[in-house]
């Protein structure tokens, strides 16, 4: 073992915490998806991206099999925002998905990947109107978010000289805090109502859905049972006032994956609601509260939940140093600007093997020249050397579509595929991506 | 009038029922037969009479009759004094008082013996009569009208047969082969298996008699070998299902009565009392109560008004729906592993034998990385789901989940619930996360509601769920043996099954949309286009209805009937009374509907052999199943979507936004909704 500095350490009488046992003081992962991060490594260098195909499928199937075998007809809307590689989205509708898309840019992406206008949920509070427009002419689901859109669409619907399908969107109190109220109609003030009654009173729109979206990250699965029995309950009321026929709800997304919430002490698969759970309480209000003979369809926005365990991220030991207070401080070759979510989620670390040497509290930063570049603060490592790889999970939500162009070149990505191949989906950006539109 | 048309059904059943036969049709052919000895027959009817006349003057209620045997009785006194004294006054009015002794005798033996499942049989007949005789010695004005026991016509022949027919006769007091002829006959026509068993019972019996008394002859013209015919038959058909096994016990009855035939006949004859039906009684009421204390699996719990329909039911039932034993839904949802199944290796022993415990198995193993952190297995905080509806009874959540490697050996069951079922058994469910209970003791819960966490306390060496099934709500209790209703494994649904250590098997969750277009209320009319080769060629209608025992059904304008049953987890139909329709077509196309939905899963389900059989190959196949069950096997199998039925012999298919079916197609024919 080579020479280590001596550190003073706190005696830790809690080696044995409830969900950790005393034996295991590393954390080691060697594989991903039954590939050797290492050869991983080797292969596609790092910061590296890694997505497996298989537990995608696996997420994907067990949440949409927990809301099919309870309920008759249910879609998933792939929420591109939370990850619109191609090949991820590729993933998703093969699976069945359609698009929920929020912009005119992902849009436009849904329809490069193939998909037709009426399998794309088109939400957000800004859709360009020219836009609009066409999304409306190749029949996407408009979900209107504030009374401008009304406005815009009667304009469109005159310009088509046609009645535009919509849905509306419906923000409302669901008991959990924060309450998400800067999106569509209200429905505890009457607001939601009242939108659709003056889309009646226009008379060039009509409405064939429902659309909330309570919160992210929820972890109370009852907020989705008071969230559909309000949704159910404004349905029956603009039935009957209005004569529509609602054809679809839809509960947009939120549900949590097993991923530690900064400031939660407990772990994931304590508190975390089960696919089961989701879909136990939204099912049943569905049940209790219809009052018509036809029972809607229901509309899933699933992100975070489906894609966020299939993600991972290695990253490699560029050098360490020693900190005036006495802690050890890593550099890795990937800090916040791949690491978005660092800010809210305590990740999971892996190291790549075991390491001699006893644990001390250690800091790990990124390459950015900034001091805010800290994806973890306090963290038990033994010592690591120049090389060592980590494995940073869980990261498939949010991560990439949001990583910054900022100070290094976006990453690479890898998807391991279900026969276990693993192949480059994006290459690392290089000067030519991020001088392309300069001029 | 309704009061009329009832004393008129009250008057016809006790005659079928004497010889175990349900039907109106043989009770007036019987009781016609009976008029070959017109004092026996006038009896009778005036015992039935006065008994009916008394009961409606006590304020007897009506549905009380229809078990028969409060009248039967009276009826066999009457027609054994009948028998004795031609019509008199003073015979009817001995007629009159001991029919209504032997009414309520009847009913007060049956309040007795019905505690221990037990029927009174013929034996207030048995107790009454031996009074009556004894009591005749006195009346000498009855003497006079002493008939010589003839009946008005008779043959002769030389055969054993003759014996067995007048056996046969002497039953209704008309010692007489053509009546027994006559008798065998409506016999026949009903059911064979009841006429096979009473020439078996004749036979046997008159074998062991002349044995043990060394003639044949002697044993032949016996006047009470009419009790070998009749305990056969109850022990081989009647109360005990007509199988191979209860051919033997009817033969040891059989045996048994003839010993005691002889016996009472010496006690008896001091007193000139005939013995009659006494040692039928005495055998087949011992036997019954043995049996059904053991709760013996091939006796009769629901006696059809043949022994053919007895068994016919009897094997559907367990073919179709398993036995009699406890069934549980599975308590989680998705994949998962058996991991120890009754009986098994490690901790499933003794008392406690009747246990699964299951896992979550991925790519081979239970854990992801090295398997050292409790959050490495896919089990940990999976959903429990209860696999019943019942009240919480118990439960607890306060103990920690072990770290891998330690098992707490002094609260082995660790965080539990027990659930009380809405058919009174309990399931304990252990191994639950810490403070994972979602529900507390005293709620009701419902199939499929997420109780709680799968987690790792107690004696648990990693995540797991334990199951079992208890007749006690306690913990500790003693574990009781149960199947699992449904589950799939691929593409196949298994009913009623256990699955095997190491089989990875899916749940089922009960789909409400499918449940709710299965759930039919009276009167609820469907009304189909009819087309055969695709041209339309009339309409067909069926209608819901519910029949005096509150079983539902759908009835069609032919007034055919198709029984069906909405379970908890499944719709079935369960029994037919018709002549071919589209409604018995409809129990082949779909005998039952699992409330799942799921992509073309394949299950096997059996038919009712005369459902898709004439009646004769129906006859025959009844007879051969006797021998072996397996005859009467009818397997075919279903595809089921959630929304169709298909299988070789045709397809039926839901409606989707209302109840009921919106298309049945088989061969060239197609019924569409209106």
């Amino acid at each position: 073992m080579k020479y280590e500095k001596p550190t003073i350490n706190k005696v830790d009488f809690a080696m044995s915490s409830k969900y950790g046992s005393p034996v295991k003081t590393q954390k080691i992962r060697t594989k991903i998806d039954g590939i050797s991060v290492n050869e991983l490594t080797k292969k596609f260098g790092t910061p590296l991206f890694i997505f497996s195909e298989r537990e995608i499928e696996d997420k994907y199937n067990t949440l949409y099999e927990a809301f099919s075998s309870r309920y008759p007809d249910v879609e998933f809307g792939w929420s591109y925002k939370t990850n619109y590689l191609n090949e991820i989205c590729k993933i998703f509708h093969k699976l069945g998905s359609c698009a929920e898309v929020v912009s005119e840019f992902e849009y436009q992406k849904a329809r490069a990947l193939g998909i037709e206008g009426k399998d794309i949920i088109f939400n957000g509070p800004y859709k360009p109107k020219e836009d609009l427009k066409i999304a409306v002419k190749e029949g996407a689901k408009i979900h209107i978010d504030h009374l401008f859109e009304i406005n815009d669409l009667e304009e469109i619907a005159d310009e088509l000289d046609m009645k535009i399908p919509v849905a509306i969107r419906v923000n409302m109190d669901t008991g959990v805090y924060p309450q998400w109220s800067r999106f569509g109609f209200n429905y505890d003030n009457g607001e939601a109502y009242e939108a659709v009654q003056r889309i009646n009173e226009g008379g060039k729109l009509y409405l064939t859905g429902l659309h909330t979206h309570i919160g992210t990250f929820m972890l109370d699965a009852n907020a989705y049972a008071i969230a559909t029995t309000k949704l159910m309950k404004l349905k029956e009321q603009v039935e009957s006032a209005f004569g529509y026929e609602i054809e679809y709800i839809d509960l947009g997304g939120g549900f949590a994956s097993k991923s530690n919430l900064k400031g939660i002490y407990q772990s994931a698969e304590v508190i975390v609601p089960t696919a089961d759970d989701y879909a136990e309480a939204i099912t049943n209000a569905i049940y209790d509260n219809n009052k018509s003979d036809k029972l809607p369809k229901l509309y899933l926005e699933t992100g975070r939940h489906l894609i966020d365990e299939a993600g991972y991220l290695l990253t490699t030991v560029w050098g360490y140093k020693r900190f005036p207070d006495g802690k050890k401080g890593y550099i890795l070759d990937a800090g916040v600007n791949v690491l978005y979510t660092s800010t809210w989620y305590n990740f999971n670390i892996e190291l790549d093997k075991r390491y001699e040497g006893e644990n001390e509290p250690s800091m790990l930063n990124g390459p950015l020249c900034m001091n805010i570049d800290i994806i973890e603060e306090n963290l038990m490592l033994p010592p690591l050397d120049r090389g060592s790889v980590l494995t940073i999970s869980p990261v498939g939500a949010y991560n990439y579509t949001q990583a910054m162009q900022f100070i290094r070149y976006k990453p690479a990505v890898v998807l391991i595929d279900k026969s276990g191949n693993p192949r480059v989906i994006k290459e690392v950006d290089d000067l030519e991506t991020v001088n392309y539109k300069e001029r | 009038m309704s009061s009329y048309k009832e004393l008129v059904d009250n008057i016809i059943k006790p005659y079928s029922a004497i010889l175990f036969l349900d039907n109106k049709i043989a009770g007036v052919l019987i009781i016609l037969v009976t008029f070959f000895n017109s004092s026996v027959a006038i009896s009778g009817v005036v015992a039935i009479v006065a008994t009916f006349v008394f009961a409606k003057a006590i304020g007897f209620k009506g549905e009380y009759f229809s078990e028969g045997f409060y009248i039967y009785n009276s009826l066999l006194v009457g027609m054994g004094i009948g028998f004795l004294f031609t019509p008199s006054l003073t015979s009817m009015v001995l007629i009159v008082i001991s029919a209504i002794f032997t009414f309520a005798l009847s009913f007060m033996l049956n309040r007795l013996f019905s505690n221990y499942k037990i029927p009174i049989l013929s034996l207030p007949f048995s107790m009454v009569t031996m009074f009556i005789y004894l009591a005749s010695l006195k009346y000498s004005s009855l003497y006079s009208s002493l008939i010589n026991n003839t009946t008005l016509y008779d043959i002769h022949f030389n055969s054993s047969l003759y014996y067995f027919f007048k056996s046969l006769g002497t039953i209704f007091f008309l010692p007489n082969a053509i009546v027994g002829i006559l008798l065998f006959l409506i016999v026949i026509y009903f059911s064979r298996i009841l006429a096979i068993m009473m020439l078996i019972g004749f036979y046997f019996g008159v074998l062991i008699h002349s044995f043990l008394v060394g003639s044949f002859i002697q044993a032949l013209t016996n006047p009470y070998t009419f009790n070998y015919i009749i305990v056969a038959t109850a022990l081989c058909g009647i109360f005990l299902l007509p199988t191979l096994r209860n051919l033997f016990i009817a033969l040891v009855g059989v045996a048994i009565s003839v010993v005691l035939v002889d016996a009472i006949s010496i006690l008896f004859n001091y007193y000139s009392i005939p013995v009659f039906t006494l040692p039928f009684n005495i055998t087949v009421i011992t036997f019954i109560f043995l049996l059904s204390m053991l709760y013996y699996k091939e006796f009769n719990y629901n006696i059809k008004s043949t022994p053919e329909e007895s068994l016919s039911s009897y094997l559907s039932s367990i073919f179709r729906f398993g036995t009699n034993m406890i069934k549980i839904s599975l308590p989680f949802s998705g994949e998962w592993s058996v991991y120890q199944a009754f009986d098994g290796e490690w901790t499933h022993k003794g008392k406690y034998k009747y246990a699964y415990d299951f896992i979550k198995i991925k790519n081979g193993k239970s854990y992801k990385n090295d398997g050292l952190m409790l959050s490495d297995y896919y089990a940990f905080g999976e959903s429990i789901l209860s696999p019943v509806s019942g009240y919480v009874v118990d439960a607890r959540d306060d103990l920690v989940d072990n770290i891998i490697g330690e098992v707490d050996r002094v609260n082995n069951w660790g965080n539990y619930i027990i659930i009380k079922s809405d058919f009174g058994f309990f399931v304990e469910i252990s191994h639950i996360m810490q403070n994972s209970l979602m529900v507390k003791i005293g709620d009701y819960i419902k199939l499929n509601q997420v109780i709680a966490k799968c987690g790792n306390s107690g004696y648990s060496p990693e995540p797991h769920i334990h199951i079992q099934v208890q007749e006690l709500g306690v913990i500790n209790a003693f574990t009781k043996e149960f199947l699992f209703s449904e589950y799939y494994i691929e593409d196949r649904l298994f009913f009623n099954s256990l699955p095997q250590t190491g089989e990875v098997i899916k749940s089922i969750i009960i789909n409400k949309s499918i449940y709710s277009r299965l759930i039919f209320i009276l009167d609820d009319e469907f009304i189909f286009d009819l087309y055969k080769d695709d041209k339309i060629s009339g309409e067909y209608s069926f209608c819901v209805k519910m029949d005096s025992k509150g079983e539902f059904y759908f009835e069609d304008m032919e007034k055919n009937r198709l029984y069906f049953y909405t379970d908890i987890t499944m719709f079935y139909f369960y029994n037919y009374i018709g002549e071919d329709s589209y409604l018995k077509k409809l129990f082949v196309l779909m005998p039952r509907l699992p409330f799942m939905y799921n992509k073309n899963i394949k299950f096997i389900d059996f038919i009712p052999v005369d459902l898709v059989n004439n009646k004769i190959k129906t006859m025959v196949i009844e007879l051969l199943s006797i021998v072996n069950k397996n005859y009467y096997k009818v397997d075919k199998e279903f595809i089921f979507d959630g929304n169709k039925i298909v299988s070789k012999e045709g397809s039926v298919e839901l409606s989707r936004d209302k109840k009921g079916f919106d298309k049945i197609e088989y061969q060239n024919i197609k019924l569409i909704r209106r």
